[in-house]
């Protein structure tokens, strides 16, 4: 499903975001990708949407090479991508129905489908009553599971997960968690980075580490810190 | 293109507008005010265009052909006067040709004419050439002294005045073709910066479009209609007022000056607008496209 060749990052300051990644995610996996701060997280994370192009290396998303795609094409290459941000990023002066219903809306989908699929969503995410307020009477899970909602109406085969449960409590974070892994379990790949170790050690999922751009675990199953 | 996109985006592109309301104001106004004076600009060259071409019509140069002359010399010059490159027209005017018109323009005093007829008559056989325009008069001239049996003194022509038309009506349809493009350009200035305002408000909502998949077009479209819409309004408020402007300039000016409409006639206003209506509204929403496109691109870039 997704496969890193080799992949290097260097920005144009110098600094490097990764070096020679290599990493293959099959179909229906859930990967964690931890690391401190500055490891490369979000490198990865970015290099996965194409909102950054790879210095070196290839990047192969559902069997397209993604190097090789024009400017036109990225909006074709996202909608197998469905993504989750720590700050949810939500639009404020849309309820949360609207919200969900906007991602497809973007991709054209018919108004018949819309009204179908949308409140299906929403009642899988928790929020079959919530679908007329508006984010700011939400508390921070509820919006994120508005921001969850989004990302998987369009029911993309990927979802790419950065910080998901940053900005929420243990509790709160707990029930996004048991939202992913049902997601999963529905046959959806997962590539969650996080620095949660709590979350990591209780899931018992693949775990990928990094430092300092480089992959130095990488475990079929296992917690935060589990040497390999 | 679903219908539910095109009102998705009819709906969008009215709401920028109206959640920057005064600057939506403030740019159709500007806006307004630049196809005013590309508009005005463009009458006052279309019609000194128009006033040269009646001048061009009217002024020629007129030939005098000395003492008696055979029918078979008038033929032979008239064919080398035709022959000459930007001559249109050539008219033999014989002697009593010559009186009669000159007892037709004045009328009621035709007494003075009174001895002279046919037999007695002292005018010249002449030539009236027509040019095609009042540039090629130099020219012709030339071509007419190199014609033998006529000579510098029996050519006619009005010199001064042409060519002081032809150099006021060449300043000023630069000088409205300068004003026109600079207009352009401002115009397009400002709509870009309305559509810029309204895209960084909305920078949060592009950025999450591009992450679920939108095209750059789907995301172009709602600033592309707001663009138009500026251009629009601004381009239909100067051509609703000008209309009934120019109709009432130009019949005051009849009206005060009577004998200025003996020599010069202003263009038609149904003919000025038939063209400055459909100029302005295709200007006003070419504007829209352009500046939105442009004000936009930066922000695509995710």
């Amino acid at each position: 499903m997704i496969r890193l060749q080799n992949v290097t990052k260097v920005y144009p300051n110098g600094s490097r975001g990764v070096e020679g990644l290599n990493l293959h995610i099959k179909k229906g996996d859930f990967v964690f990708i931890v690391g401190s701060s500055g490891s490369g997280k979000s490198t990865l994370i970015k290099l996965l949407l194409k909102e950054l192009d790879p210095t070196s290396g290839e990047i192969i998303i559902n069997r397209v090479k993604t190097n090789d795609l024009s400017r036109k094409q990225i909006p074709y290459l996202r909608r197998n991508l469905g993504v989750v941000f720590q700050d949810f990023r939500l639009l404020p002066n849309k309820t949360v129905y609207e919200n969900v219903a906007f991602a497809m809306r973007v991709i054209e989908a018919p108004s018949r489908i819309i009204r179908r699929n949308v409140p299906a969503v929403l009642s899988l995410v928790g929020l079959g009553q919530k679908g007329r307020s508006y984010p700011n009477q939400l508390s921070g899970g509820e919006q994120q599971r508005t921001a969850l909602a989004r990302a998987i109406v369009n029911n993309p085969p990927i979802l790419i997960c950065d910080e998901p449960t940053g900005n929420l409590d243990p509790e709160t974070a707990w029930g996004i968690m048991q939202l992913l892994d049902d997601i999963n379990k529905r046959g959806t790949t997962i590539v969650m980075a996080t620095h949660a170790r709590d979350i990591v050690d209780a899931m018992q999922k693949r775990v990928v580490t990094l430092n300092k751009g480089h992959i130095i675990r990488d475990i079929e199953k296992g917690g935060y810190d589990d040497e390999a | 293109m679903r219908p539910s996109t095109i009102r998705y985006f009819l709906k969008e592109g009215f709401s920028g507008l109206r959640k920057n309301l005064l600057m939506t104001v403030a740019s159709i106004i500007a806006v307004a005010a630049c196809i005013s004076i590309m508009s005005f600009s463009y009458c006052v060259v279309s019609n000194l265009q128009y006033m040269m071409d009646q001048m061009e019509d009217s002024i020629g140069i007129s030939v005098f052909l000395e003492g008696d002359v055979t029918s078979e010399e008038i033929e032979s010059l008239k064919t080398q006067i035709s022959q000459i490159e930007h001559v249109t027209n050539v008219t033999y005017v014989s002697p009593a040709d010559s009186l009669d018109k000159l007892k037709d323009e004045w009328g009621a005093d035709e007494d003075i004419f009174i001895g002279l007829d046919d037999e007695n008559n002292p005018l010249s056989h002449s030539f009236q050439i027509e040019l095609d325009q009042i540039e090629s008069q130099d020219a012709v001239l030339t071509a007419l002294h190199n014609i033998e049996g006529i000579n510098e003194d029996n050519v006619e022509y009005g010199q001064s005045v042409s060519e002081l038309l032809v150099k006021i009506s060449n300043v000023f349809q630069i000088a409205g073709i300068i004003v026109m493009l600079i207009l352009g350009v401002i115009s397009v200035m400002i709509i870009v910066n309305t559509i810029r305002i309204s895209v960084v408000n909305r920078r949060v909502e592009i950025n999450i479009m591009k992450y679920v998949g939108a095209t750059d077009w789907f995301i172009r479209w709602p600033f592309i209609i707001e663009g138009i819409i500026i251009g629009l309004i601004g381009a239909i408020i100067p051509s609703l007022l000008g209309l009934p402007l120019y109709a009432k300039t130009v019949s005051l000016f009849y009206n005060y000056v009577p004998f200025v409409a003996n020599f010069i006639r202003f263009r038609l206003t149904g003919d000025v607008f038939s063209f400055v209506l459909p100029a302005a509204l295709l200007f006003g929403i070419l504007l829209g496209v352009v500046g939105s496109v442009t004000s936009i691109r930066k922000h695509l870039q995710v």
